[in-house]
C-alpha cells in the first residue's frame, strides 16, 4: 500500500515542542512568521517535564552577580570547551528568557525584599553566585508554560504524533554549500507523509539518552533525532563525546532503574561513596562534579568492587546519625530535590529512605552537552575556530539540548531550562528573519528521492524487529561508549554499529500507513545508530579523560594544556569524519585561583570529617541553620498504597 | 503472571495473552514493565506510549480492568486486562489520539502581557493545580467529555460521526476546566481575563458538572474542591438549576 503525501508551506518549522521548541515557535511567530511545530510525542512532553524545575536567573540571589561571572562559570566548568559568544549570550539573556516562562504562567516564589524570584539558599555546584530558582511541582510547572505557549499561540500550527524524518536541502546558488528547503514528516495519527516546504527549520528535538536505556532518567523520546537529522543533512556536530551521566540514579528495582535519586549536593557534608566492601571510594561528595562521582562508581565496578547491580553505595548515614544536625539534614534532603527524593522513598527500603543504610547508586545518561554546531543565535556553522554561518547549512537552526557549544565538558546544574528559553528565542527570531528575507522558490523535485525512499520502507520484507536491535544497541552503547571508555571499547563500538547498520535492510515493516509502530521503531533505531556513530567518532578523538568523557586507559587531560573541541560530520558514504578545533584557554591565573579554591574546600571537608562526633554535629547544625530554617519529615510513600494517587492503584 | 493485552490494527481488535516473566522472585512489576517486556520478546510491534517512567509526563495512561492508570506507576496483577483508554479514540494497540483535548483550548488560554510586574506570588491552590501531568485519567466517567461522542465512549460511535480531533473537541473535561481555573487563580490575570475564563468553562459545558458526583484525578488533585465547585458557584444562575441535591 502506498502512503500518501500531503504538501504544506510554512516560514519556519520547529522540530520539538519542549522548552526550546516552544520558545522558538513563540519568538518566530512574534516576528510575523507562520510556524509549524512538529512533535512526535504529545505537545510539551519533553525533558522539561522531568527536570527538577530549577532555572538559572542571573542576579536573582545577589547583586554582585554579573554577565561576565556567569559566562565564566560556564566556561570554567566546561573545561574551556564552551564557545565564549554562546556562554555570553546565555548570561545576557537569562533574565528575559526566564520571564517568557512567567508570561505563560510559571509562578516562582518571590523575594519581596529584592523584588526578584527567590533563589535557592546555596549556589549550586560550579556556580559562584546564588542564581538558581526552584519551582513548585518542579519541571511539570515549566511543562504547563510550554504547553500553553504552543497550544494558544497565534500563527503557530502544531502537529503531534508526527516524526520529522529528515531535512530536505539543495545546493546553494552561490555554490558555497547547502540550504534548507523543508523536510518530510511521518504523521502517524493520520497515516500519511507531510512534505513541508520551509526556508527555515529549527531543530529542538532534545538529546540521545535513550541510547543507554534503561540506564537513563530522561524521556523515552531522546533517540538522537536532532543529531541524526542534522548529520544526515551534512551539518557539523560538536563535542559529541560529552554525554553527561548523573551519578546517583537507581540500579534497582527494575521499574525504577535509571531514575534520579540524588545529586552530589544532596549527599551533604558527610556523604561518601563506598564500594562493595565498605571502603570509601570518594569523600567530600557534595563538592564533586557529577562526572567525578560517576567515574568513581564506574571505576569500582570495573575493578570488580561494584554493587550487585553494577553500581556503588552512596552512604549518607554519617549525616543522619548526628542528634542535632541529623534532622536538618533530612529536611535538606527532602526539600533540595523533591522529585528525586520522592523516587528514592518509593523505590528504596524504609531504612534506606531514612538514610539509616546506604543507597545503591549507578550513573544514568542524562544530557548531551555537545550537539549541533551553531553560533550564539543557534545558526548552523562550520569551518575553523568557532565556525562561520556562511559555511554552515543555510536555513538550519538549533536550540536546547540539540545545540552544542554551551556546556562543553560539564553542564552546571539548573542551566538546561534557561538554555531552552534563551536559544529557543534567539533561533526563533533569526529563523523568522531569514524566512522574511529569503524568497527563493522551492523546487519540489528536491523532495522526491527522500519521499520515495520512505515510501519504500512501508512494506519492507524482513525477519528482524527494530526493538530487538535497539536493545542490542543500548547494551553495547553502555559498555563501549558509556560512562567509562577505553580505546578498544570505542573501536569495538564501530564494529557493533556497522553490524547493526547492515541488518537495517532486513527489518520487517508492514505496509499499513496509520500508526505503523514498526516503521516508527525503525526510524528511531536509524537515528540512534547515526548518533552513536558520532559519539564513538568523537570519543576516539578525545584522547584522555575530560568531563563527561572518562577514559580508563588514559589519564586526565590537564587544565593547563591547549583545549580543543571535537567536530564530527557525516560524509556522503555515511562515514563519520572527526577533527579538532582549538579553543582559547582561560588565563593561567584564573585556573590556579579556581584550583586553589577547589583544593581548599576539599581540605575543609576532610578536616570536618576528622572532628570528634559532638563537635562535628554542632558545626553542622550551625551550617544547616544558616542555609535553611525549619525541620520536619515527609511521610513514607509507596506506589499503589493508600496514600498514593488514584492513577497508581490497580486494585481498589 | 498472565495478563490480557487488547491490541488493535486497522480497526480490528484482538486480545493477546501475555505471560510476564518476573526478573526476580519478589518483583512487583508495573504495567509499563510488562509492556516493555512484551515488546522486547513476543510482541515487537506492540504500540504504546510512555515517556519518563516516573509519573511526570502523563503520556503512558492505559485502562487496567476498565479504569485509567498511569502505566509506569501502576502495579500489574495476574489476570489484569490492559486496554487503551476508552475515553479517547484508539489509534493503534494501546495508543489513543490525545490532541482533540489540547486543541479545544486554543484561544482560551491567557498570556500575561508585557510590562506587567511578574514578581507576584501565586496562591497555594494555583500550585496545587499545576501538579497536573495531563494523564487524562480524569476523562473517565466525565459526562461533559462524553457529550463529544453522543454520551458514550468514542469506540461505540460510528466512525463517520466521530468528531475530528484536529478541530478540538466541542465539549470540555476536568483537564480543560483545570487549565481555566489556573487562569482564574493567577494573580496576574485581569478581572476581564478571569471572567473570560469562566465564560470559556460555561461554553465548554460546565452545566454538565451540576449535580455530577465528581471526577477523579490520576495524581491526586482535588478536582471537585479546587476546580469544579468553585467554577459552578461562580457561574451561579448562568447554569441550569438542579432541584435535587443528588450526592
Amino acid at each position: 500500500m502506498a502512503i500518501e503525501t500531503e504538501w504544506r508551506d510554512y516560514d519556519v518549522v520547529v522540530v520539538g515542542s519542549g522548552g526550546a521548541g516552544s520558545h522558538a515557535a513563540q519568538a518566530a511567530a512574534a516576528e510575523g512568521a507562520r510556524v509549524l511545530v512538529v512533535s512526535k510525542d504529545p505537545i510539551g512532553c519533553s525533558d522539561t517535564k522531568i527536570s527538577e524545575g530549577i532555572a538559572t536567573v542571573r542576579e536573582s540571589g545577589s547583586d554582585d552577580d554579573s554577565e561576565e561571572t556567569l559566562s565564566e562559570n560556564l566556561r570554567m566548568a566546561g573545561g574551556d570547551l564552551p564557545v565564549g559568544a554562546i556562554t555570553d549570550a546565555f548570561s545576557a539573556d537569562s533574565k528575559t528568557a526566564y520571564d517568557r516562562y512567567r508570561m505563560q504562567g510559571l509562578r516562582p516564589a518571590i523575594d519581596t525584599m529584592r523584588n526578584t524570584p527567590k533563589s535557592l539558599p546555596l549556589p549550586m555546584g560550579g556556580h559562584t553566585r546564588r542564581r538558581s530558582v526552584g519551582h513548585r511541582n518542579s519541571g511539570i510547572a515549566f511543562g504547563h508554560a510550554n504547553w500553553n505557549a504552543v497550544v494558544q499561540g497565534d500563527r503557530i500550527d502544531y502537529i503531534e504524533d508526527c516524526w520529522f524524518l529528515d531535512l530536505v536541502t539543495e545546493q546553494r546558488e552561490d555554490g558555497a554549500g547547502k540550504r534548507v528547503v523543508g523536510g518530510v514528516i511521518y504523521d502517524a495519527a493520520r497515516g500519511r507523509l507531510v512534505a513541508v516546504r520551509a526556508p527555515s527549520v529549527i531543530i529542538a528535538a532534545g538529546g540521545l539518552s535513550t541510547l543507554y536505556f534503561p540506564k537513563t532518567d530522561t524521556m523515552r523520546g531522546n533517540t538522537g533525532d536532532s543529531f541524526a537529522v542534522a548529520a544526515r543533512a551534512g551539518a557539523d556536530l560538536v563535542d559529541m563525546e560529552q554525554v553527561q551521566f548523573l551519578p546517583f540514579c537507581l540500579a534497582s528495582p527494575p521499574s525504577y532503574e535509571g531514575l534520579l535519586i540524588g545529586e552530589p549536593m544532596t549527599a551533604s557534608y558527610l556523604g561518601v561513596l563506598r564500594d562493595r566492601n565498605g571502603k570509601v571510594i570518594l569523600d567530600g561528595v557534595y563538592l564533586r562534579t557529577r562526572a567525578e562521582c560517576s567515574a568513581a562508581i564506574m571505576r569500582a565496578v570495573e575493578d570488580g568492587r561494584g554493587s550487585p547491580n553494577g553500581g556503588a553505595y552512596l552512604d549518607m548515614t554519617g549525616n543522619k546519625r548526628h542528634p542535632l544536625s541529623g534532622p536538618y539534614f533530612m529536611r535538606f534532603l527532602e526539600t533540595a530535590l523533591p522529585s528525586a527524593y520522592r523516587v528514592a522513598r518509593q523505590a528504596l527500603s524504609k531504612s534506606a529512605a531514612k538514610c539509616e543504610e546506604p543507597w545503591e547508586v549507578r550513573p544514568s545518561a542524562h544530557y548531551m552537552m555537545g550537539g549541533i554546531r551553531a553560533n550564539e543565535h543557534g545558526v548552523s556553522v562550520a569551518g575553523e575556530g568557532t565556525g562561520q554561518a556562511e559555511q554552515g547549512i543555510a536555513g538550519l537552526f538549533t536550540a536546547g539540548q540539540a545545540m552544542g557549544g554551551l556546556f562543553g565538558a560539564n553542564r552546571l546544574g539548573s542551566t538546561s531550562l534557561t538554555e531552552g528559553a534563551v536559544f529557543g528565542r534567539r533561533s526563533g527570531r533569526i529563523a523568522a528573519d531569514r524566512a522574511r528575507n529569503v524568497k527563493a522558490t522551492i523546487n519540489d523535485d528536491a523532495f522526491a528521492p527522500l519521499i520515495a525512499e520512505i515510501e519504500n520502507r512501508f512494506g519492507q520484507p524482513g525477519d528482524r524487529a527494530a526493538p530487538t536491535l535497539k536493545l542490542e544497541l543500548q547494551r553495547e552503547a553502555w559498555i563501549n561508549i558509556g560512562p567509562v571508555r577505553t580505546a578498544d571499547r570505542v573501536l569495538k563500538m564501530d564494529t557493533v554499529l556497522a553490524d547493526l547498520e547492515s541488518k537495517l535492510e532486513t527489518v520487517a515493516i508492514p505496509d499499513y500507513a496509520e500508526w505503523n509502530q514498526s516503521f516508527i521503531e525503525f526510524a528511531e533505531l536509524c537515528n540512534l545508530i547515526v548518533t552513536a556513530k558520532a559519539v564513538a567518532a568523537a570519543a576516539r578523538e578525545r584522547d584522555g579523560s575530560l568531563g563527561g568523557h572518562v577514559r580508563l586507559d588514559r589519564g586526565a587531560i590537564s587544565a593547563f594544556s591547549q583545549p580543543y573541541s571535537t567536530i564530527v560530520s557525516q560524509s556522503a558514504d555515511g562515514a563519520m569524519q572527526v577533527r579538532r578545533v582549538a579553543r582559547p584557554r582561560t588565563p593561567l591565573k584564573r585556573i590556579v585561583a579556581y584550583k586553589a579554591k577547589e583544593f581548599w574546600r576539599k581540605v575543609e571537608v576532610k578536616w570536618l570529617r576528622a572532628l570528634p562526633a559532638a563537635m562535628q554535629d554542632r558545626k553542622l547544625e550551625k551550617k544547616y541553620r544558616a542555609i535553611m530554617g525549619v525541620t520536619g519529615a515527609a511521610p513514607e510513600l509507596a506506589p499503589g498504597g493508600a496514600e498514593a494517587a488514584i492513577g497508581e492503584a490497580t486494585r481498589a | 503472571m498472565k495478563v490480557e493485552i487488547v491490541t488493535r490494527r486497522g480497526g480490528a481488535e484482538a486480545v493477546v495473552e501475555y505471560d510476564y516473566q518476573r526478573r526476580h522472585e519478589d518483583e512487583k512489576p508495573m504495567v509499563l514493565d510488562l509492556l516493555l517486556q512484551a515488546q522486547a520478546t513476543t510482541m515487537p510491534d506492540l504500540a504504546f506510549r510512555y515517556g519518563c517512567r516516573a509519573r511526570n509526563c502523563g503520556v503512558c495512561t492505559v485502562d487496567v480492568n476498565g479504569r485509567p492508570r498511569v502505566a509506569c506507576r501502576a502495579r500489574v496483577n495476574d489476570g489484569d486486562r490492559i486496554s487503551p483508554m476508552a475515553t479517547l479514540p484508539a489509534l493503534s494497540d494501546l495508543v489513543v489520539r490525545r490532541d482533540g483535548v489540547a486543541r479545544q483550548m486554543r484561544g482560551r488560554l491567557a498570556t500575561a502581557g508585557q510590562g506587567n510586574d511578574l514578581n507576584v506570588e501565586a496562591p497555594d491552590d494555583y500550585h496545587a493545580l499545576t501538579a497536573c501531568i495531563e494523564c487524562y485519567a480524569c476523562l473517565h466517567g466525565c459526562p461533559m467529555h462524553a457529550r463529544n461522542f453522543g454520551g458514550g465512549p468514542p469506540g461505540e460511535m460510528p466512525a463517520d460521526q466521530t468528531p475530528d480531533p484536529a478541530e478540538g473537541y466541542r465539549w470540555g473535561n476536568p483537564f480543560s476546566l483545570l487549565k481555566l481555573q489556573r487562569t482564574r487563580l493567577d494573580p496576574l490575570t485581569s478581572a476581564a481575563g478571569k471572567e473570560a475564563a469562566l465564560n470559556h468553562a460555561i461554553d465548554l459545558g460546565l452545566d454538565a458538572c451540576v449535580g455530577c458526583k465528581g471526577c477523579k484525578c490520576g495524581v491526586g488533585i482535588d478536582l471537585m474542591g479546587k476546580v469544579v465547585r468553585d467554577m459552578v458557584s461562580a457561574a451561579g444562575d448562568r447554569l441550569p438549576h438542579v432541584d435535587d441535591a443528588s450526592d
